[in-house]
């Protein structure tokens, strides 16, 4: 029918703001996978850290209390999960699978206790981020398309630059790109693989944080239970689908950011069942990891060299 | 994972003591009074007839979906889904319980009882063919089939499944679908025998028989590692074994909703909520991936379960609490470095070696 009602200049739009928190989660998956570290526990980072966000911009009426909150919360999510896999010898996909309950029944618990409310808290004293018009592009062409969102969506396209560079033109990247690779031939050569899981696993904590803190202070300041909705989840497979490289998760977010923006265009213009399209996005999901797996049954694998 | 020894029982039981601590310090920061609700969890999970069986029916689930996810886990594979089995298990238990009219009322309920675990099953078995066919990790795919189910089976009470105009919900199920209640004022019904009687069998099929150790060898030792290759060294299948695990596992989560649904609740309506699939998880590591263990597990988890309804009915306290409290005794008892570091005293190997050599 109204294809071209559907897609126009406002659904571009509703694609990146879609796309940010999943890209930013992805770029922390794909940062732990590529060295090796499976971090379920993102999830849980995301929504301790938009709790806290909230709580904070709720108690200071400022939105950078809130973030500075949001961000220790992630900090101390993964401080927690690199304590229980990487010191103290847990299994990995145990330790974030239990931080992950752990968040969701912590938060709801606060927030029913703290506000007295149960389901969600909104209030007009919580302060959430503004967005931001870029003087430059005003009056050009590009301003519909790049202008007055806010922070996340900017965040996303330099992370995914930040990140790409420091994968493949630093040291670091070297190192992590090698502990996830090959941990025994790292440490040979002088990495300590321990200090860059650590190292991933806290830096992945302060963007899931702050991908949280985007579900929670940007378009609506409220927080819902449960309001990470598999968001970190999605972030892990986007990452997969990208082969854990920056550009690629922020590719296949896209993809996961389109099914959202198209999804809440036909709540207006279609008769579809709510629930069918709230399904949209864990479809896609599921599509995906077949696509995956299609990918890895495809790939040629590498023939050992016999020894003559 | 280790069998039962004398230093997870230690560990389990000091991180229950910081845990307890843990809360008195949750509790008072939240501006409310430990003891009185150390009181009341005690009476709603412990005292009269009623919150016996209330207790008891929490349980039931637990014990199901705690034995769900230890195959699961034993067989290398780890099921989150079982929430999702659970779901859609119950929607098409349910089901099954208002459409089949001619049935005799043994026979209603098993129909129900097998298209509910068949349901389960079925619901398991993409994640657990993309995982061995295609290596695409069955952890995401399980937690995104959870939000899936969830969304599913709410589509259906409003739309095919409906049969109220005002609420969404199923017709109710005949009653010789039901599972009898014993109690009066209680949801406790013959269920919780059927989920004893599993958990039992799956302890005898796990360990006595060939198949449980053909099951076994894919993933013993090393859960959550890819399959290992020792069975494979044996001659076992241990693809197979591992879609098979994942198979029961889901089968054990349809028999959990069914149960729900044919001795609780009675029809299949949007609200109905569960989360027993993600505390059978913890349950199932607080029981060291033994069903037996799970079976002590879940009476625990189900008495503190029904005592922090009770908790959250009286005083301030959200009953989430007991949620939280659970997850942090998790953080100790898998913190595998902390049960090790206990072998180096003599006094602890000595009761280990007591106690081990006793169950030979």
């Amino acid at each position: 029918m109204e294809w071209i009602e559907i897609f126009d200049i406002s659904i571009f739009r509703s694609l990146l703001r879609s796309t940010a928190p999943i890209a930013i989660v992805g770029m922390a998956a794909a940062l732990c996978s590529a060295a090796g570290v499976l971090n379920i526990g993102l999830e849980g980072k995301m929504l301790n850290a938009a709790f806290a966000g909230v709580y904070a911009s709720y108690t200071f009426e400022s939105v950078w209390a809130g973030f500075t909150a949001g961000i220790i919360a992630g900090l101390l999510t993964a401080a927690l999960f690199g304590l229980l896999s990487f010191t103290l010898g847990a299994d990995e996909v145990l330790a974030g699978l239990a931080i992950n309950i752990f968040a969701l029944a912590g938060t709801t618990y606060l927030m029913r206790t703290i506000f007295g409310q149960a389901g969600f808290f909104s209030d007009p004293r919580i302060v959430g981020f503004e967005p931001i018009s870029i003087s430059f592009l005003q009056g050009t062409f590009l301003e519909p398309f790049l202008s007055d969102f806010t922070y996340s969506v900017y965040l996303m396209f330099l992370l995914a630059f930040v990140l790409h560079t420091v994968y493949y033109r630093t040291r670091l990247g070297t190192a992590i790109r090698a502990t996830g690779e090959n941990p025994e031939a790292a440490e040979d050569a002088g990495i300590n693989t321990t200090r860059i899981k650590w190292l991933v696993t806290v830096f992945s904590g302060v963007l899931a944080g702050i991908s949280g803190l985007f579900l929670s202070l940007e378009n609506l300041t409220m927080f819902t239970e449960g309001m990470s909705a598999g968001k970190g989840y999605i972030g892990l497979v986007a990452s997969s689908f990208g082969n854990n490289t920056p550009f690629g998760t922020f590719g296949a977010s896209l993809f996961f950011g389109l099914g959202d923006a198209i999804g809440i265009r036909l709540q207006g213009v279609y008769e579809l069942d709510s629930r069918l399209i709230l399904m949209i996005p864990y479809a896609l999901t599921v599509v995906v990891l077949i696509l995956i797996g299609i990918r890895q049954r495809l790939r040629v694998r590498p023939v050992p060299i016999s020894e003559s | 994972m280790d069998k039962f020894s004398f230093k997870d029982v230690l560990v389990t039981f000091a991180g229950l003591l910081i845990t307890s601590f843990i809360a008195w310090v949750l509790i008072t920061a939240t501006g409310n009074n430990p003891s009185e609700v150390a009181l009341y969890l005690y009476e709603g999970g412990f005292k009269g007839t009623r919150n016996i069986a209330n207790s008891l029916y929490q349980a039931t689930p637990l014990i199901l979906t705690a034995v769900a996810t230890l195959i699961s886990f034993r067989v290398g594979m780890f099921n989150i889904g079982i929430n999702g089995s659970m779901y859609v298990g119950a929607l098409y238990a349910g089901w099954a319980g208002y459409k089949f009219t001619t049935l005799g009322h043994f026979t209603h309920v098993t129909v129900c009882i097998l298209i509910g675990m068949l349901v389960g099953a079925a619901w398991m078995l993409l994640p657990a063919l993309l995982r061995v066919y295609a290596g695409v990790s069955e952890i995401i795919s399980t937690i995104i089939l959870n939000f899936v189910a969830v969304l599913f089976v709410s589509y259906m009470a409003n739309g095919p499944f409906r049969a109220d105009p005002i609420a969404p919900a199923t017709p109710r199920i005949l009653e010789t679908a039901e599972l009898k209640q014993i109690f009066p004022n209680s949801q406790f019904n013959t269920g919780f025998f059927i989920a004893v009687f599993v958990a039992i069998l799956a302890h005898f099929i796990l360990n006595k028989t060939t198949f449980g150790y053909e099951l076994r060898s894919g993933g013993d030792g090393l859960v959550g590692m890819y399959p290992s290759r020792f069975s494979s060294y044996l001659g076992i299948p241990s693809d197979r074994s591992a879609i098979i695990g994942m198979l029961i596992s889901g089968a054990l989560g349809g028999l959990a909703g069914a149960i729900e649904v044919l001795g609780a609740v009675r029809y299949f309506f949007q609200e109905l909520e569960f989360n027993q699939g993600f505390d059978g998880i913890l349950i199932g590591i607080l029981g060291k991936l033994e069903p037996i263990g799970s079976i002590i597990a879940s009476l625990f988890y189900g008495a503190i379960k029904n005592g922090g309804f009770y908790v959250d009915y009286k005083t301030d306290v959200s009953r989430e609490i007991i949620i939280v409290l659970i997850s942090i005794l998790i953080f100790f008892v898998s913190a595998q470095k902390i049960v090790k570091g206990l072998e180096k005293y003599p006094f602890i190997k000595k009761m280990d070696n007591f106690f081990s050599r006793k169950k030979m």
